[in-house]
């Protein structure tokens, strides 16, 4: 049995006092942008970057359960339609309209998931292709979401009033108060995720990611666990599409289609798949900025993406994060995409139908 | 004497192929049984089938008076039988008290809500558990190494962490694949010693293995399967001594 | 709607059900041995029409030596695929789905920009219809189909009959046992792959004189998951039932809603048979196989 070495010392997550100043000092940083940054077109970006960075966040959450799920973005429209839908049928506030419809997604994951998540490995990853692409025509074909044409129009959120100060307002025009409520938001869910990543809760979920079948022989029940991965995975990507439904104020079916969940991927995997918040962060970051630095042309863009993601998964699997080994992993990164691959093994058809065999 | 464990008419097939055909075993309370047979004959299958990876192509396994056939590993788990894999199958990556500590999953009493609020009855049972995870490495040797990531123990270590996890489980019937293979003699004889002192506080084991000296030292009943069948069953003088047997390994891989 | 109708749309669904077939029995068979979800399938089904439009028309060689040149292209192709990328992350099946999809959109992105994006058709092979009971089958149909049944019995007897097929078989059982029984996984993996892909670019070939070509054909990967799950993953059976079926089914949805609330319903209704029966039509419930 190859031993990894003693050079990985497994870090626990402790808080130590490097660690928290790091922390600090990036909330700071975080807090001051609006300051630092001028261009709304760049707030604009910083924005986009913190909602795929979630998606990312959800992606990777499914696949240390042994899930690889193409819908991330079919539930991130789920929410945001339902909350347009909210806001402007039922004339709900956007603050009302975030949590049910939050709930609404979490609600169909539920459903969608009871089936799904039965049929794990490659029937999994298949339906959750055909779930997506059936969305998508459910958004565009049912007026009562808008066609193809979608939605627009959808209302701001409405003005949070402040004792003794101005409401603050969310403007299209600044989108301080907008990048606020995203940072928000990330907050619960990195929250949210990280409780299910630290022992006390996620020793099970921490199992069911390193070795499904040990797990399942110490009792684990590998089908509860994944279920509530995939609707806490839904409602995470339901928050942020009822936030940007709402910062959009339009919405088309096409946004939400297998492209952007391949892009969701691209994050994931650009960042590193063995870091689970800090990976999509990074990742969401270099594939929004870098592009307009460079002003790539958009019209070749999907050989591009193809070509990039065909290298990426040849040259860097661990990626960037696992390439620089910021922090002394316990695994080598490499290890992450060969778990997967494990997981899904173990649930691969064994043979050819009995017919076959019977001839 | 009572059956805690029965396979009747056993039978798994793989496409066209018998893995186990036609079994009946029985397994009685707190004894050590030795499940022999070259290699292919069925027994990593039938190991699979009794800990619930997959259901049986048709028969019955009854547990403790209870129907069992089919059901989920997980479920089986939770009834009390407990397995070590035939490779070191442990979580590589955490450390071995981690490791162990897993095997209290099913133990938890506090809901997870408790847990996530770090509240004083979950406390409390982290730390009784805690406790209850060293006296087993102490028990088995291990408790200095508590630390250590399991990818960099020695193979025989791994193989007795593999136990301490089962155990943690607090198994009633316990299956073990192989757990000497690749030991040095003195690895091998404190992993028999242990499993006697596992055997004395109750548990029921059931042994695969292919070290024969080991077998016909430890166990008090041995069967033997060749092809997926049953071929002879007893106690170990009686199947040292039974021809078919040992043709069925000199035919194969000409005894150890 | 009066007989006639109804037969032809079952006809017509029964000729676009063989293509699916033939498709589902590559994707499957890529899916079992070497074990890639490969999405980029319909790329090479795309890149066979193609091909055999360019010979033909451009070059002008005769149907049949062009069909047997786009087959022999896009199996060597596949291989090269394999060989270039899926064999070099082998085992992980992640990066493994994700350049499938990157290879998919490079080569539908490809076409696009080299042949442009208007459809391009071909003149019929073969005049004259076949009438039985008021439904038009047109020889060229009735004959491809023929063809397509031939390729289907000889991709049988390949995996049943040679020892290549039994070695495909066996690896798609158990690489480990496989490889004790001294099968070369690589190799096998590679002629899977290229015999997948070779079938694929066949059905695209003798689709041509049908329907036309068009960089969009890819697209016709997602309606063969549909038939593999519905078959059962793996299941050479399943997919010769399924896809006739959903051929059948996709042409009466055609006529009578539409695409895209087809593609609903389709979804709709396979989520609620997994549901009933985990492992598709004629699959077997899902078994897990031990690590």
């Amino acid at each position: 049995m190859e031993k990894l070495g003693k050079k990985y010392r497994f870090n626990q997550i402790n808080i130590r006092s490097g660690k928290l100043i790091g922390l600090v000092v990036l909330g700071v940083i975080l807090v001051l942008v609006p300051w630092l940054v001028r261009s709304p077109y760049h707030m604009h970006l910083l924005i986009m970057v913190g909602i795929y960075a979630v998606l990312a966040m959800t992606f990777i959450f499914l696949l240390r359960t042994g899930l690889i799920s193409l819908a991330i973005a079919a539930f991130w429209g789920i929410g945001a339609y339902s909350s347009a839908l909210l806001a402007m049928r039922l004339d709900l506030s956007f603050w009302l309209a975030l949590p049910l419809s939050t709930i609404i997604t979490g609600i169909i994951g539920f459903c969608i998931g009871y089936i799904l998540v039965r049929n794990p490995g490659f029937a999994f990853i298949i339906l959750t292709i055909s779930f997506g692409m059936a969305i998508v025509h459910v958004f565009g074909t049912f007026d009562v979401f808008g066609g193809y044409v979608g939605i627009t129009r959808i209302p701001a959120p409405d003005p949070i009033p402040l004792p003794f100060l101005a409401p603050i307002e969310f403007s299209r025009v600044s989108k301080t108060a907008y990048y606020y409520l995203m940072l928000f938001l990330v907050l619960i869910v990195v929250l949210a995720l990280y409780a299910f990543y630290s022992a006390w809760t996620g020793r099970a979920w921490r199992a069911i990611g390193l070795s499904p079948r040990l797990a399942e022989s110490l009792g684990v029940n590998l089908f509860r666990y994944r279920l509530v991965a995939f609707v806490i995975a839904s409602a995470a990507a339901g928050l942020m599409g009822s936030f940007y439904a709402h910062y959009m104020q339009s919405l088309v079916p096409g946004a939400f289609d297998l492209f952007k969940t391949i892009y969701v991927h691209i994050y994931a995997i650009l960042g590193g798949i063995g870091f689970a918040i800090s990976g999509p962060v990074i990742g969401a970051f270099i594939m929004t900025i870098v592009p307009e630095l460079l002003r790539v042309v958009k019209e070749f863009e999907p050989i591009f993406t193809g070509l990039f993601l065909i290298l990426l998964v040849l040259f860097l699997p661990n990626g960037l994060l696992g390439l620089l080994s910021l922090r002394q992993r316990v695994e080598r990164p490499s290890e992450s995409i060969a778990r997967v691959g494990r997981w899904i093994r173990a649930y691969l058809p064994t043979s050819r139908s009995e017919h076959e065999n019977r001839k | 004497m009572s059956t805690i464990l029965e396979v009747k008419q056993l039978s798994k097939y793989f496409g066209g192929l018998a893995a186990v055909s036609e079994l009946d075993l029985s397994v009685v309370d707190s004894e050590i049984l030795g499940l022999i047979g070259p290699n292919g004959a069925g027994k990593t299958t039938l190991f699979n089938v009794i800990g619930g990876f997959f259901p049986p192509t048709s028969g019955k396994v009854i547990f403790d008076s209870r129907d069992i056939t089919g059901l989920k590993a997980h479920r089986i788990a939770h009834l009390g039988i407990s397995r070590i894999f035939q490779a070191s199958t442990l979580f590589m990556e955490i450390s071995v008290l981690d490791n162990v500590f897993t095997g209290y999953h099913m133990s938890y009493k506090t809901s997870i809500w408790k847990r996530l609020l770090r509240m004083p009855s979950a406390l409390n049972e982290e730390e009784m558990l805690r406790q209850r995870a060293m006296e087993i490495l102490g028990f088995m040797g291990l408790e200095s190494l508590k630390d250590e990531l399991a990818a960099n123990l020695p193979h025989g270590h791994q193989r007795i962490l593999g136990v301490c996890m089962a155990l943690a489980t607090n198994p009633k019937l316990l299956l073990l694949d192989e757990p000497v293979t690749g030991m040095n003699p003195e690895e091998t004889q404190t992993m028999i010693d242990l499993i006697r002192q596992i055997r004395d506080r109750g548990v029921t084991i059931v042994v695969v293995e292919h070290n024969m000296r080991v077998v016909m030292n430890l166990c008090d009943r041995i069967a033997v399967l060749n092809y997926g069948r049953k071929i002879a069953e007893g106690l170990p003088e009686e199947i040292r001594d039974n021809k078919e047997v040992v043709e069925a390994y000199l035919g194969k891989e000409g005894g150890r | 709607m009066e007989l006639p109708l109804v037969g032809q749309l079952v006809v017509n669904g029964l000729s676009m059900g063989m293509v699916y077939v033939l498709l589902a029995s590559g994707f499957n068979l890529i899916l079992s041995t070497p074990k890639i979800l490969f999405i980029a399938y319909g790329e090479f089904y795309m890149l066979g029409a193609y091909i055999l439009w360019g010979l033909t028309q451009e070059l002008e060689l005769p149907f049949f030596v062009a069909l047997c040149l786009a087959t022999l292209a896009t199996g060597i192709l596949g291989g090269i695929t394999y060989r270039l990328i899926f064999q070099r992350i082998e085992g992980h099946f992640l990066a493994m789905i994700v350049a499938a999809i990157g290879l998919m959109m490079l080569m539908a992105q490809g076409t696009m920009l080299v042949f442009g994006t208007e459809a391009r058709g071909m003149p019929s092979l073969f005049t004259g219809m076949i009438i039985v009971g008021g439904i038009r089958i047109s020889v060229e149909r009735a004959v491809l189909i023929i063809i397509a049944l031939a390729v289907l019995v000889g991709l049988h007897l390949l995996l049943q009959r040679t020892n290549i097929g039994r070695a495909m078989r066996a690896v798609s059982f158990n690489a480990d046992v496989a490889a004790l029984q001294g099968v070369n996984s690589n190799r096998t993996y590679l002629l899977a792959m290229v015999v997948g892909c070779a079938l694929a670019g066949f059905a695209g070939a003798i689709m041509t004189p049908v329907f036309a070509v068009s960089p969009g054909m890819g697209a016709i990967t997602f309606i063969v998951l549909l038939v593999v799950m519905l078959g059962g993953i793996g299941s050479m059976l399943g997919a010769i039932v399924a896809g006739l079926v959903l051929g059948v089914t996709l042409s009466f949805g055609q006529y009578s809603v539409g695409g895209g609330v087809a593609q609903i319903i389709f979804f709709a209704v396979i989520a609620i048979l997994i549901f009933f029966r985990p492992g598709g039509l004629l699959g077997k419930a899902r078994e897990e196989v031990p690590l």
